[in-house]
């Protein structure tokens, strides 16, 4: 395990003041527990002794509060653990946003694909478990198990060590179980479930095309064996898993045997009394029972290891020099004259400018399935182009000709060599938060909140009324849709379900119209649009965008050139000479 | 609630296999247990009395082997319940796929995101289901009642304890549960969205970026995470409690067994042994239900999964019994008219279709539609997106539910026409593996010599060895559709088929491969066959024999 998984790992742990009550609550949960049956066994190994009643009140009291204590306490526990590791999920969620944040988002994997997102938050997520599965239950076990074995020997240390023993060797064989063949398994089944999973995804979605191709029953039979290869290599790893859960249910028994052999040479001597004798026979049964929590949290930390390498992984410890970094001293971008009057449009000169992706998360991306990570943009090479304030201009070109790398060198997410002025500065010098109040993106796939209209507009100006939303809206020509739908206060869904491809291009425009960008990219607005609508929904939003600002369309399936002042083609591998349209 | 879907023991072998092995495990297991406490109680009371050490050389056996038994059947759980896991799992998956493979056309109510989830992630809730909850639940059916005789054989007093609270346990847990489902009701929908902030956060980074609001969002992860704890926290206080029920009836019904036997003890009317012995067994007889409690939760999420599951294979089982709107069913209305007119129809060969209409969940998309082709004929529908163009070539697949006529060669449409029909869809829908293993899709055994025409006639320019991804994914959109259209093209020269339907073929094309592609297309049908595609740009329309429009409809 990697020195930087380690890492992740321990930032997960909380501090000692915050782990501290549910600590406490679990070992005074394991005592009751210990001590409930062995007040329960020396009152009737006592009462069998026929005292009088009068000396056996303690042990009914203790008995009594036993019971009790154990199911208060453990309802706590539970509680305050809980609470301690959502505490905790807070601060390791800010924390990897914030290592995040300078590599946002093109050195992210997670910000390029939907799956590798889902899968990221979930890791982190996982990491509240290092102190609810972990920590939490380790400790007060070891502090239960020390506690308890202190106590036998107090009563015979012969016992206590045969117990010990027992229990030492009992753990040690679950947790190698745990450890070594369970954590094989694990590795074997990963890749075998993808594979299942990624088989199933493309026959319900491929399902017309396999039965139109009388192809739909030899798939089916693919995925029947993948199924069985499957199962085969989860027997292995139910077989690891059952000698953990078997050595700990063995413990108790074998533990019993042992302090009983222990103790009676003891009794028979008459060093302890048949009361002692019974409690020494009966309470390594609930020691065993608090052990079983090791080997449990064992395997916890299997999988929450598992979370923080991939965490660990996503998240490189040097930015690669391909993701823009902030100056040391970043030159001002003609600073406006007051904050509400915007900037004008500076003009846009590209001289030799090539860029290409960072390598990012290469692991995660294989084990995805990812052929050949055919999936990352193309590379851009040596781009002459010049934009002046206010032109529309269309750069078309094939898919891998490098028109999202153009965008995105544009709004200064990818690291840029050669030259890229915006006005009179050179965008390498200033501040990337400053060259993206010049320049906007409405991007390929825009990204909707789960939340109403209002609110995935307005945080693009959270001064603006709901008039000027509105007024946005009715220029995006979404004023009748939002009106059928409630308003402002219309959901979108999440990741937009509720509206569709060409809908959430109107509401990223409209976001774009109020945050005001003097310079606006548009990069692939039709792709989730129907071919036959395409041009309409193009035709709308540059109307809407206005004549006072630049726009450079980029689209693969080119325009309609009446709609745009210039149009130039990008051409992929070759040095990418621009050629001037029509 | 139930804790067994019925349904899931009558459709699965496997399951009923899995309820067959853990009853006979949980008996195993109920036996080793009271051998143990018995041991245990023989041996401790038998010291005590002052016994002779030696002649319990048997008894300490026993003590070990019941012990090791236990410890076997813990090891034997995990394999079945693993096993049982897997092979239910491929079951329903098989009989879905199955289900879903009789309904090509869609399923009623069920995406296609909605059915990969149901049959990958959702039937994975059924690993814990069958893994954690359901053995819990055998051996609380089948070793609680074995022990509690034990006990009751042992001091009918401690049994009859037991038996009156172990079912109190579940009624204090329901009712707990009915008084704060209120709470928790209203605490979930809070705590969803709560849930999303982060990835919330995460997905739209870029777009944060843009609009300069990305640094603001460590506070809000802290003050949404915040929020989470609290509201999450209200819920589980109250959703504990059902678990601090379980707990408290367990331990206080082990203290009250201790007592009684103590004071009778005291009284001179009991005797040590038995004493012991169900003081050993009483934690045992709560385990199981204790357990079944802790999995509470691998019991909902399972449940729901083999019921989504189940109801599906219910539902298509009963559309196709039913026939309501059952394509199979529909084809067969169609079949009497053209045998009827027969006798007025000399030469049927090619395509007839006769005031055809086609249904989409009961309601037309394609109405009145008329079209005869001739072999050798390039025939293109044009209309806007909306006219049903994609209803009609599903209606040709036999995809769709229709009323009319139409018949190909004579024979009514329907699946058995389908094997002399090639087709290509609107989307790729290309699978992973080569361009050629995507091309030769179903024909896996045609000569090569077919699989480089299917290239050339589709304006495939890529090698045929490249490898794809998932879904096909590694080649632009235009690429991708000359690909699907060189699959279509494939199957109709591997089959020697009589009509080749392409959706939308040049939508992703520059004019001049369009172009191309409607000369080849041409070239395609003069060999004898029909090749009928549809089209909203006129480059394809140009190269056509007839070129059908669709009235523009009124969207829905």
């Amino acid at each position: 395990m990697s020195d930087r998984a380690e890492a992740v790992l321990r930032q997960a742990v909380p501090p000692v003041r915050r782990l501290l009550p549910s600590v406490l609550l679990g070992v005074a949960a394991g005592l009751s527990s210990v001590l409930l049956l062995a007040s329960s066994a020396w009152l009737i190994a006592r009462a069998a002794e026929q005292p009088p009643v009068l000396y056996l009140s303690v042990a009914v009291v203790g008995v009594r509060a036993f019971a009790l204590g154990r199911a208060v306490f453990r309802y706590l526990e539970r509680l305050a653990g809980h609470d301690a590791a959502f505490r905790q999920l807070a601060t390791i969620r800010a924390g990897v946003f914030e290592r995040l944040l300078p590599l946002a988002p093109d050195g992210l994997a997670s910000s390029r694909r939907g799956d590798l997102l889902a899968r990221f938050v979930g890791d982190v997520d996982e990491l509240q478990n290092v102190s609810l599965r972990i920590v939490q239950p380790v400790v007060s076990a070891a502090v239960v198990l020390v506690a308890a074995i202190a106590g036998l020997a107090w009563l015979a240390p012969a016992s206590a060590l045969a117990v010990g023993g027992c229990l030492a060797v009992g753990i040690a064989a679950a947790i190698l179980a745990q450890q070594v063949i369970a954590a094989r398994a694990d590795r074997r089944l990963a890749p075998l479930r993808g594979e299942l999973q990624a088989a199933v995804v493309e026959h319900v979605q491929a399902l017309e095309v396999l039965v139109a191709f009388d192809a739909a029953a030899a798939g089916r039979a693919r995925i029947r064996r993948l199924g069985l290869r499957l199962e085969r290599a989860t027997r292995l790893r139910a077989s690891a898993v059952g000698i953990a859960a078997a050595a700990m249910s063995a413990v108790g028994g074998f533990a019993a045997a042992a302090s009983l052999s222990a103790a009676e040479p003891l009794l028979a001597g008459g060093r302890i009394d048949g009361p002692t004798f019974a409690v020494l026979c009966l309470v390594p049964l609930a020691i065993a029972e608090v052990a079983s929590a090791l080997p449990i949290a064992v395997g916890s930390l299997r999988v929450v290891r598992a979370s923080a390498e991939r965490v660990a992984n996503a998240v490189p410890e040097e930015i690669p020099a391909e993701v823009p970094t902030t100056p040391a001293e970043p030159v001002a971008l003609l600073a406006p004259t007051s904050t509400s009057t915007r900037v004008p449009a500076p003009a846009l000169r590209l001289r030799g400018v090539r860029a290409r992706w960072p390598e990012v998360g290469g692991a995660d991306a294989t084990a995805a399935g990812d052929v050949g990570r055919t999936g990352a943009p193309a590379a851009l090479d040596a781009l002459d182009l010049d934009v002046a304030p206010g032109e529309r201009l269309l750069v078309e070109g094939e898919s891998g000709a490098g028109k999202t790398t153009l965008a995105h060198v544009l709004v200064r997410f990818l690291e840029y060599k050669g030259s890229y002025r915006l006005g009179d500065a050179e965008v390498r010098d200033l501040d990337p938060r400053d060259v993206r109040r010049v320049v906007g993106l409405v991007e390929q796939r825009p990204w909707l909140f789960d939340e109403d209209l209002r609110q995935n507009l307005a945080f693009a100006r959270d001064t603006a009324s709901d008039e000027e939303l509105l007024a946005v809206l009715d220029r995006v020509g979404l004023a009748e849709w939002a009106a059928e739908r409630g308003g402002l206060d219309a959901p979108v869904g999440e990741r937009g379900a509720l509206v569709s491809g060409g809908q959430a291009q109107r509401i990223a425009l409209a976001r774009a119209m109020l945050a005001d960008f003097p310079v606006l990219v548009l990069d692939e607005p039709t792709a989730s649009v129907d071919a036959d609508r395409a041009d309409a929904l193009l035709r709308d939003l540059l109307e809407a965008a206005g004549r006072d600002r630049t726009v450079v369309l980029i689209s693969h399936t080119g325009a309609p050139h009446e709609l745009v002042d210039r149009a130039v083609t990008l051409r992929p591998g070759t040095n990418a000479p621009v050629q001037p349209g029509s | 609630m139930r804790p067994l879907d019925p349904r899931l023991l009558r459709r699965s072998r496997a399951a009923r296999g899995f309820v067959l092995a853990g009853g006979a495990l949980a008996l195993l297991q109920a036996g080793a247990t009271i051998g143990f406490a018995w041991a245990l109680a023989t041996l401790v009371t038998r010291f005590i009395d002052g016994a002779a050490p030696r002649s319990f050389g048997g008894i300490l056996a026993l003590l070990l082997v019941a012990a090791s038994v236990r410890a076997l059947s813990g090891w034997l759980w995990e394999w079945v319940g693993s096993a049982g896991a897997m092979r239910v799992k491929a079951e329903l998956r098989d009989d879905l796929l199955a289900a879903l493979e009789r309904r090509p056309g869609g399923i009623r109510n069920l995406t296609t995101a909605r059915a990969a989830t149901l049959l990958g992630p959702g039937l994975d809730a059924l690993d814990e289901y069958f893994g954690r909850y359901l053995p819990q639940l055998v051996l609380t059916v089948v070793a609680t009642p074995v022990l509690i005789v034990a006990v009751w054989t042992a001091d009918w007093v401690s049994g009859l304890i037991m038996v009156i609270v172990l079912p109190l346990i579940p009624v204090f847990m329901a009712l707990v549960g009915m008084a704060t489902e209120a709470v928790q009701r209203r605490q979930w929908q809070r705590l969803q969205s709560l849930s999303k902030g982060f990835l919330e956060v995460l997905g739209g980074l870029s777009t944060l970026l843009v609009f300069g609001r990305a640094e603001r969002q460590v506070t809000r992860i802290r003050t949404v995470t915040d929020a989470y704890r609290s509201s999450t926290m209200k819920v589980l206080r109250v959703t504990f409690l059902s678990g601090f029920t379980l707990e408290l009836a367990a331990s206080l019904s082990v203290a009250l067994v201790a007592v009684s036997i103590g004071l009778r003890l005291v009284a001179g009317d009991f005797t040590l042994a038995p004493g012991l012995f169900v003081l050993v067994l009483a934690p045992d007889v709560f385990l199981p239900l204790r357990n079944v409690g802790a999995a509470f939760h691998a019991s909902t999420a399972g449940l729901e999964a083999s019921r989504d599951a189940l109801d599906l294979l219910d539902q298509a089982e009963a559309d196709a019994a039913g026939g309501t709107g059952a394509p199979a069913t529909a084809a067969a209305t169609v079949a009497a008219q053209p045998h009827a007119r027969g006798a007025s129809e000399p030469d049927p060969a090619g395509l007839r279709i006769r005031d055809l209409r086609v249904l989409r969940d009961g309601s037309p998309v394609l109405e009145g539609f008329d079209v005869d082709a001739a072999p050798g004929e390039f025939v293109v529908v044009m209309g806007e997106s909306g006219s049903g163009k994609s209803s009609l070539l599903a209606a040709l697949l036999g995809f769709a539910e229709v009323e009319g006529e139409a018949a190909l060669d004579g024979e009514p449409i329907g699946a058995a026409t389908r094997s002399r029909i090639a087709w290509s869809g609107q989307s790729s829908q290309l699978l992973a593996g080569t361009i050629a293993d995507n091309v030769r899709l179903g024909h896996a055994d045609a000569p090569g010599a077919l699989l480089d025409r299917a290239l050339r006639l589709g304006g495939v320019d890529l090698p045929a060895d490249r490898v794809l991804g998932p879904g096909g994914t590694g080649l632009s959109g235009g690429q991708a559709q000359r690909v699907a259209t060189a699959r279509a093209v494939h199957r109709l020269l591997a089959t020697d088929g009589r009509l080749l339907l392409l959706d939308e073929p040049s939508s992703a094309l520059d004019p001049d491969r369009e172009r191309a592609l409607g000369a080849r297309l041409r070239e395609l049908a003069r060999e004898g066959r029909i090749v009928l595609a549809t089209t909203h740009r006129a480059g394809l329309a140009d190269a056509a024999d007839r070129v059908i429009r669709l009235p523009e409809v009124a969207r829905v």
